[in-house]
């Protein structure tokens, strides 16, 4: 998916003329409830007619309304899954927005200010920022008699200053509304228009500039492909969906919420229940009594969730249920910060329960791979009859554009799930029964000459709870077996960069796209890397290992404070002594140029 | 013909309420003549939770005190079984309690069954939620599931039973099944069912237990009257059981299952029957 170049960077020259710009960063930022949100869809769907490729990502407080919301709108001629470094143009509807944001305004930037609720705080900004100073809110409400039109009379602004043209404009404003009548689409419309006219008579704008159809910025009209913009919890859902899954219960938690009404918006028509449970434990025991009976379910829920469903996690794996968990983290410990970025469950999710059990933890780094996992989960849960977790990050809130789906491409794997006809054919039938793979066939209540007794305890082949050690040490051995027979379906690690580097860099999630255009500027510096992203993080496979090996030295790159992921390699047998650490805890997305600070600052001290 | 399980023999004292209880539903299940295929038994932890081990059916025990979660989901999953589930009075009072009165309120069609022993038996005689003055705070009283159950407005079946009372047990075992396998929603049977060992009540609430239909003017359809007969009983000293309330309310499964569509339990290969569903959901992000 990734392609390689060196992005033209988006810089605004001073005579006037537009600039060609292959990658540009869009944030408005205001109050919730301002209408950023609305400003960003609006320009993606535009740009996303041109053929460019975006990536998006909000910034929302942890309350119902107000408080700090950005949402940031990336595009670009090649792909990237990532934000840039700086923010080329920032819409901001208060000044809280400058103070919050103009950190990542580069020189040429430009600000487009709403002055309803106070004049611009300078000190944010750099000196050479080119301001355009509108009271959206004001005129607003003056010419429209209400607050909200403010965000299509922004975005009316923000098209003329990006150089889109009047229909691409209009053509957003009416995608955007397609479900409101005429009538009710109608201010909107004004409100967009009242934009073109003050961008018309703002000072900043010269006239030919504003009535141009490339404003201050030129960007390509490319080839359009067939594209689809979906968050990884969109993905996910949609993946557990298509693998044939039936049976989501869950609890609201900060940002796995998505998941829950993304399924109970659409499960109902596949015959499928979506339920909330009175707490986490309840959801996913659920899940569980769901799953005993034959529907493929699923969990999903964040840090202190998934913390309260550690015990019914190890119950799956002791009594082999299939059951798909899906963790959303967020920045932690505790309640932490519950809408900021982190990647900090790794020891929850690969030993957070009593005992040892077999259980598998996906890693998608990209919404194709949240669909992807989300099938191969349901489909592993069913195959070794245990948990599988699905870890996501930041990215199950991001945005992306990413070839539509191959939806005839999902295969549905029932593994030893019986039917009626193979259960009549059997002489007798134990749930528990030792096999060399260590699966034993799965039949569900209902089901004519399969009764059978589910159970967490140590158990003999037919169910009934047993302590003798011989029995013991069998089931665990058959237990443990299962994912050695699965272990050639587990994604193994996603590999790029240069292959002859000494220098090895290993990350997870959401950091791969952020990697990759790291790696391509440490490449102009002539530092060359090779890139490894393990995408199965339970069990560590050997390819992980095998990559540490053949590296001189490896920096392991992730957010959180104690490097859970290098942990993680090191005790799955990756030699120690080569594998540094660079870590980010600050909640907030990271950076390329960050990445490659780093980097370079590590290979100085050398 | 294929040979599934022996059944347990119970692990139980001799003497214990619980083989009343297994009894009971033995009968109950052979009465309405109702196939061990299609039932799903699933227990508590605790002495009463291995009652699932006894019957030749289909059998779970389940995390301690998330049996009712789990047998809502059973049941959302595949309406066509009867499902059972029985725990403890700790493992559904104490742990569980949240989900106890979930459970209530969400209605889906299905039996619990409560053993009331007050005590923790298995882990040696601490007291339960439903003993009066319990060993560590003496001014606690006892949780009375009954009281709680008329205090919901969902619940639609609500009866108690007592262990040293067969024929009493039998008949309301029967009621309880009838109620959920009808899908009129969640058939809670509470049994005073005591331990020989660590609370052995027989005499004392042989003498306390009563049948709400010996009191005047009893209606087990009106949650008012059965609050106020209830609460003038236990301040008497009695123990009110029978059907303490029986009435009509719509069932968790009946707002949520769609039975036409429902293949949940069964075993789907391919998409073959949805693609069209899916082709159109993946249309709805193509930009």
């Amino acid at each position: 998916m990734n392609k390689y170049s060196t992005d033209v960077k988006s810089v605004v020259k001073k005579d006037n003329t537009p600039l060609a710009c292959d990658d540009i960063t869009v944030v408005t930022a205001g109050q919730g409830g301002d209408g950023s949100v609305t400003v960003i869809t609006l320009l993606a769907w535009a740009l996303a007619q041109r053929g460019l490729h975006l990536f998006s990502a909000n910034d929302i407080a942890s309350r119902i309304k107000g408080g700090h919301a950005a949402a940031a709108l990336r595009s670009s001629r090649n792909y990237r899954g990532c934000l840039g470094d700086n923010v080329d143009i920032l819409v901001a509807f208060d000044g809280e927005a400058i103070e919050k944001n103009g950190q990542y305004l580069g020189a040429e930037s430009v600000v487009i200010y709403d002055t309803s609720r106070g004049p611009l705080p300078k000190k944010f900004i750099p000196d050479t920022t080119r301001i355009i100073e509108i009271p959206f809110s004001r005129f607003s409400v003056r010419e429209l008699r209400r607050d909200l039109f403010k965000n299509c009379l922004g975005f009316g602004v923000l098209a003329r200053v990006m150089g889109l043209s009047d229909e691409e404009a209009h053509a957003s404003i009416r995608h955007r509304f397609k479900r409101l009548t005429a009538e009710n689409i109608k201010p909107n419309i004004q409100a967009l228009e009242l934009g073109f006219e003050f961008a018309a008579g703002h000072k900043i704008l010269t006239k030919e500039e504003a009535q141009s159809d490339h404003g201050l910025y030129k960007l390509p009209h490319l080839e359009r492909e067939d594209r689809i913009m979906i968050s990884g919890n969109d993905a996910t859902a949609f993946g557990f969906l298509a693998a044939g899954g039936r049976f989501f219960a869950g609890y609201p938690i900060t940002p796995a919420t998505d998941i829950m009404n993304w399924l109970e918006k659409r499960l109902p028509a596949f015959g499928g229940v979506v339920i909330q449970g009175e707490d986490e434990l309840a959801a996913i025991n659920m899940a569980i009594g769901a799953a005993l009976s034959g529907a493929k379910a699923m969990t999903a829920s964040s840090g202190p969730g998934i913390a309260l469903m550690q015990e019914s996690v190890g119950h799956c794996g002791s009594a082999e249920i299939p059951l798909v968990i899906v963790d959303c983290q967020r920045a932690g410990p505790s309640t932490g910060m519950p809408t900021k970025l982190e990647q900090n469950d790794l020891g929850m999710l690969t030993q957070g329960s009593n005992g040892d059990f077999p259980h598998i933890v996906l890693s998608p780094g990209s919404p194709q791979e949240c669909f992807d996992y989300g099938v191969l989960a349901t489909n592993l849960s069913q195959a070794a009859q245990c948990p599988v977790y699905i870890a996501l990050d930041g990215l199950c809130q991001f945005t992306y554009t990413i070839p539509a789906f191959d939806l005839g491409d999902v295969k549905i794997d029932n593994g030893k799930r019986l039917t009626d006809e193979q259960l009549a054919k059997m002489s007798e039938y134990q749930r528990y029964a030792i096999t060399e793979d260590g699966i034993s066939p799965f039949a569900v209540p209902g089901q004519p000459g399969g009764m059978n007794l589910v159970t967490g305890n140590e158990r003999n082949p037919w169910g009934l709870v047993s302590t003798d050690p011989v029995n013991r040490v069998a089931m665990m051995d058959k237990r443990a077996r299962k994912i050695e027979s699965v272990k050639h379906q587990l994604p193994i690690g996603y590999i790029w960069g240069d292959d002859n580097a000494k220098v090895g860099v290993i990350c997870m999630g959401m950091i791969g796209d952020v990697l990759t255009e790291a790696s391509e500027r440490l490449a102009e510096k002539n530092i060359a890397v090779r890139c490894h992203r393990p995408r199965t993080l339970w069990p560590i496979l050997d390819d992980t290992i095998e990559f540490v090996r053949e590296c001189e030295r490896v920096y392991v790159v992730e957010c959180n404070d104690s490097g859970q992921l290098a942990r993680l390699i090191k005790g799955a047998g990756a030699p120690a002594d080569k594998i540094e650490s660079i870590l980010q805890y600050d909640g907030l997305f990271m950076r390329p140029g960050s990445l490659v600070n780093a980097i370079l600052e590590k290979e100085k001290a050398l | 013909m294929t040979t599934t399980y022996r059944p347990g023999q119970p692990i139980w004292c001799s003497g214990c309420g619980h083989y009343g209880v297994q009894g009971a539903l033995k009968y109950a299940l052979t009465a309405l003549n109702i196939s061990a295929c299609d039932t799903m038994i699933l227990s508590g932890i605790g002495c009463s939770g291995t009652m699932q081990n006894n019957l030749g059916t289909y059998g779970y025990h389940t995390m301690h005190g998330r049996v009712l979660p789990t047998a809502t989901g059973t049941a959302l999953a595949n309406p066509d079984l009867t499902v059972i589930a029985a725990g403890g009075d700790g493992d559904g009072y104490a742990i569980g309690a949240g989900h106890f009165v979930h459970a209530l309120k969400r209605n889906p069609s299905l039996v619990y069954i409560v053993m009331n022993n007050g005590t923790y038996g298995l882990t040696k005689g601490q007291d339960s939620p439903t003993k009066n003055g319990p060993k560590w705070a003496p001014a606690e009283e006892g949780f009375d599931a009954m009281m709680l159950g008329l205090s919901i407005a969902s619940s639609s079946f609500l009866a108690r039973g007592f262990s040293g009372d067969p024929k009493q047990l039998n008949s309301l075992m029967v009621k309880a099944l009838e109620h959920a396998r009808s899908g009129k929603g969640l058939a809670l049977l509470e049994v005073m069912s005591p331990c020989v060992t660590y609370n052995d009540t027989y005499p004392e609430w042989d003498a306390m237990t009563r049948d709400v239909k010996t009191q005047d003017s009893y209606d087990s359809n009106d949650k008012a009257t059965a609050f106020a007969t209830c609460i003038r009983m236990k301040q008497s000293g009695q123990i009110p059981t029978g059907i303490i309330y029986q009435g009509e309310h719509p069932t968790l499964e009946s707002a949520m299952v769609n039975p036409k569509l429902n293949k949940m339990s069964k075993l789907v290969k391919n998409n073959s029957g949805c693609q069209g569903e899916l082709d159109a959901i993946l249309n709805g992000y193509r930009i």
